[in-house]
């Protein structure tokens, strides 16, 4: 049924952005905090205006804004779209963002450019909430190069510093990459369709054969996923994201940009159900992404690029949901990541406002006792993304090995070994986190243990209110919520009776990293260091991660930009263009310094040409009269 | 050629027409300056008897009066005040000396034979009728009293310009 | 051959002799002569057409030219004087300051 509150949520944003764009450097930090957390939460109440209309009246809710583009008679409109998966992602977005941007106010309290920021922050959520409830492709594509463009703006927020600048440069170079792909699959799908709205796309498929290959489409748009959920081999991108503000690594590349690609994958369920193949690789990649960069993971010492590894590998996770075809178990595992892993980037925030800058977990150690809100808070994350129950993170974590296991779309033993040993290793450098930040003796300097005291309460309180929804949201069962919608696959009738002794197995992996990491790392990680001595290639390789971008670089930054200057500048601009230019000009300058060479100023020379053009006359129309 | 040389007034129109044009080449050929202006002069009276001739005396006796009695007597005068030990002297002729007697006679052909071709087309005249000066008159000062008015502009302006010569060069040489 | 003729055949070669005269001689009071040589043809063709044709239309024309001719040559003159002076010499040749 249509209804006009959707518009308000995807514009609320939009509004924020421009007051605080245009206007914020010459209002108050207070006003600018004010219309930049206001806004979010604004929407947020909409939502669930939103929310309980739909569940009131049971069908989707649709708002046509209005129609961009008409061919004979296929419009392009831009519309929204509002069912149950929609809710749970508009809510994530607009209830955490809020939270987020509260935090915000208090992390970049000091920092100069303070309107910028939020003014990026809620152009980030306008284009999020636009591909949310986008119900065209089309939308959806706005939306996702929107965030690209927000995400790349945020990363490069502080672009003074090459490093911070190239990072964001990275960011939305390897995101576009992936576009390529999802372009492609969104051509393929037009022209066998002809049209381009999801619902229409799904119902399509459902009902029968359709004419292009689902796996193809399935495989492009799985390529556009790769890239902006940061899968192999576009992954690139998401470590280096870290050198963005925190609450930025929090909301974009933790809890829903990266995220939209899950979210593609499960809205056009209806194409992957029809795909084996492209399930295939879905899951494939999913759990090769999620095992490759757990055992990056675990050599880090930034304490922000182990989580971000972590959320490589747990977006990892999702897609292996995804491939297998639990779509609802994918998104729960994004709804409870959401709430972890927010809660564990605002901490690291959190942490390293206290360590005045210091980002390097080797220089810290035993700050339990002096920041304790934050650890409790951490700890509870930390508890939850290893799969401890009755936290949020075991539901969904244990949900997605079962289906990974017995799922009869595509669910194989060794998938479930694979990420087994994966959520060991997620429990294992977890944990290590944990001790090498808030245990142990303190390895920092004076000067910096003096300073370190507890975030003010608008960044605590946002902790709080995160660990709470880790400890209580698995709770809420949304593969229950979105069952009408996304079908949970059938289990192999054989594996029924795998069911209780697995969900046992998370529970002893789970125990089992968390004291692994505490036979390792107690009295000052005697043994860690031990073991990486013996190990010291193998550490090598991963505090190299894989060396990937240097082979990136040295396949393909390297020849593009020898092309670039051989071919194309000195080549083609130089010699071509500038020299036909030049050419054009010099032949110009001959050609009139030859002719200049009649005016040698001798009067007898002019009047002997004078005489000569009469003759020539003359005997011209003497020949011709 | 016989109709030409019947009586005697058309043979003296042949024979100054010679001597015309035999003063006229030596013109071309005569290497000091003052001769050149004799050979000029002889010319031009020539070619006043040519007029005598043909029955327009007024524009004869102009012709002597005012271009050989005014316009070349004044060149005469400056001949004479220039140093004759000149290079011009010496060396008569500009490099385009062979190239300009060819097109000289080039052009003397290709003119001539147009106006040959084309004799037969313009009708010809009583000739030989001639007008008098009274008719020449009158038509100057009624049909082409703009002509005359504008060359009395003209021979202002120029009176303008033989003076602005004189500053000139009362500025250059103080 | 009748008198028209020979004498609009005066005129050409008078017309010629004097233009080749401006491009074959050196010295500028020979070339300034040449040029009245020049006005001299039309002059004579111009008579012979007034005869021809009966008309005082050409020797109109023909008194209006011996006026031009000669302011003409009242500053053409004195132009020659002033050059002279500077280059203190009647060689057209030395006289190539517009070249190029």
């Amino acid at each position: 049924m249509t209804t006009n509150l959707l518009l308000p949520i995807v514009l609320l944003p939009l509004l924020g952005f421009l007051i605080n764009g245009l206007a914020g450097n010459r209002t108050g930090k207070g006003f600018v905090s004010l219309v930049a957390c206001g806004l979010p939460i604004l929407a947020f109440i909409i939502a669930i205006n939103a929310t309980m209309q739909l569940m009131a009246t049971g069908g989707p809710l649709v708002q046509t804004v209005f129609t961009w583009a008409q061919f004979a008679d296929r419009p392009f409109e831009i519309a929204f779209y509002f069912d149950r998966l929609t809710a749970v992602m508009t809510l994530i977005v607009t209830g955490v963002g809020s939270l987020i941007h509260v935090y915000s106010t208090g992390y970049m309290h000091d920092d100069k450019s303070y309107a910028r920021y939020f003014a990026y922050l809620n152009l980030f959520l306008f284009f999020m909430l636009m591909l949310v409830l986008g119900r065209s492709l089309l939308v959806l594509f706005v939306g996702w190069e929107g965030v690209g463009l927000a995400s790349y703006l945020l990363i490069g927020f502080w672009f003074e510093d090459p490093e911070k600048a190239a990072a964001g440069k990275k960011a939305f170079i390897t995101n576009r990459v992936g576009d390529a792909g999802f372009l492609i699959g969104m051509f393929l799908l037009y022209r066998a369709l002809g049209t381009l709205q999801m619902d229409q796309i799904n119902a399509a498929f459902l009902a029968g054969p359709v004419a292009v290959s689902a796996s193809l489409v399935g495989v492009f748009l799985f390529i556009g996923a790769t890239g902006k959920s940061a899968q192999i081999p576009l992954h690139v991108w998401l470590p280096d994201a870290m050198a963005g503000p925190t609450p930025v690594s929090a909301l974009i590349h933790a809890a829903t940009m990266v995220t939209a690609g899950v979210y593609l994958v499960a809205r056009l369920h209806g194409i992957f159900l029809h795909a084996p193949e492209a399930s295939a690789l879905v899951a494939t990649i999913g759990v090769a992404t999620a095992f490759f960069a757990a055992t990056i993971a675990v050599v880090q010492t930034d304490i922000k690029k182990v989580l971000a590894y972590s959320t490589i590998s747990q977006l990892g996770f999702m897609f292996l949901a995804a491939g297998v075809g639990a779509y609802g178990v994918a998104v729960f595992h994004l709804y409870t990541h959401a709430f972890f892993k927010a809660c564990l980037f605002l901490g690291a925030g959190s942490v390293i406002h206290a360590m005045s800058g210091e980002q390097d977990i080797r220089k810290m150690g035993g700050l339990a006792k002096k920041i304790p809100i934050t650890f409790v808070t951490f700890a509870i994350a930390t508890a939850a993304i290893a799969g401890l129950p009755p936290l949020a993170g075991f539901f969904s974590k244990d949900e997605i090995l079962w289906f990974a296991f017995a799922s009869e779309r595509g669910g194989a033993p060794w998938l479930f070994v694979v990420a087994a040993s994966t959520a060991l290793m997620t429990a294992f450098y977890m944990f290590r986190l944990l001790w090498l930040t808030f245990f142990g003796t303190p390895r920092m300097d004076e000067k910096t243990a003096h300073h370190i005291h507890e975030s003010p309460w608008s960044m605590a309180g946002v902790l709080v209110v995160l660990a709470v929804l880790s400890t209580v949201g698995g709770f809420f069962s949304v593969p229950h919520f979105l069952e009408g919608q996304l079908p949970l696959p059938a289990i192999r009738p054989e594996f029924h009776h795998f069911e209780k002794p697995l969900i046992v197995l998370s529970v002893v992996i789970a125990l089992l990293g968390l004291a692994g990491a505490a036979w390792f790392y107690s009295r000052n990680g005697a043994r860690a260091t031990q073991a990486r001595t013996r190990m010291e290639p193998l550490h090598r390789l991963l505090s190299g991660k894989y060396y990937i971008d240097e082979l990136y670089e040295a396949l393909i930054g390297r020849p593009i930009r020898w092309i670039s200057d051989r071919v194309f500048l000195r080549i083609g601009d130089r010699l071509l263009l500038d020299g036909t230019l030049n050419g054009m000009a010099s032949v110009a300058r001959g050609a009139a310094g030859q002719l200049a060479r009649v005016q040698t100023g001798n009067l007898h020379f002019y009047a002997f040409l004078v005489l000569a053009g009469l003759v020539a006359l003359l005997l011209w129309s003497w020949g011709h009269v | 050629m016989e109709s030409l040389l019947s009586n005697l007034e058309t043979l003296l129109l042949v024979v100054f027409a010679a001597c015309a044009l035999v003063g006229a080449v030596l013109v071309l050929v005569l290497r000091e300056p003052m001769r050149v202006a004799m050979a000029l002069i002889s010319t031009m009276v020539f070619l006043g008897g040519v007029y005598g001739l043909l029955g327009v005396h007024f524009i004869a006796a102009f012709q002597v009066l005012i271009y050989v009695g005014a316009v070349m007597v004044f060149i005469v005068y400056v001949i004479m005040l220039l140093d004759p030990r000149d290079s011009a002297v010496k060396r008569r002729f500009s490099a385009l000396l062979v190239p300009g007697v060819i097109a000289c006679g080039l052009f003397i052909v290709a003119l001539g034979g147009l106006v040959w071709d084309g004799a037969g087309r313009v009708p010809r005249a009583a000739g030989g009728a001639g007008f008098t000066l009274a008719q020449f008159s009158s038509q100057f000062l009624n049909e082409y009293w703009l002509e005359f008015e504008l060359t009395s502009v003209l021979l202002v302006a120029a009176i303008v310009a033989a003076i602005a010569v004189i500053q000139v060069s009362r500025r250059h040489h103080g | 051959m009748d008198k028209v003729q020979m004498l609009i055949g005066l005129s050409i070669a008078l017309f010629a002799i004097g233009l080749t005269g401006v491009i074959i001689r050196r010295n500028v009071l020979v070339m300034l002569m040449c040029m009245e040589l020049m006005l001299n043809g039309v002059i004579l063709s111009l008579v012979t057409f007034a005869y021809q044709l009966g008309s005082a239309v050409g020797a109109v024309l023909v008194f209006l030219i011996f006026v031009v001719a000669t302011a003409e040559i009242a500053i053409a003159i004195p132009i020659v004087l002033l050059l002279v002076r500077h280059k203190r010499t009647l060689d057209l040749d030395a006289y190539a300051d517009l070249k190029g």
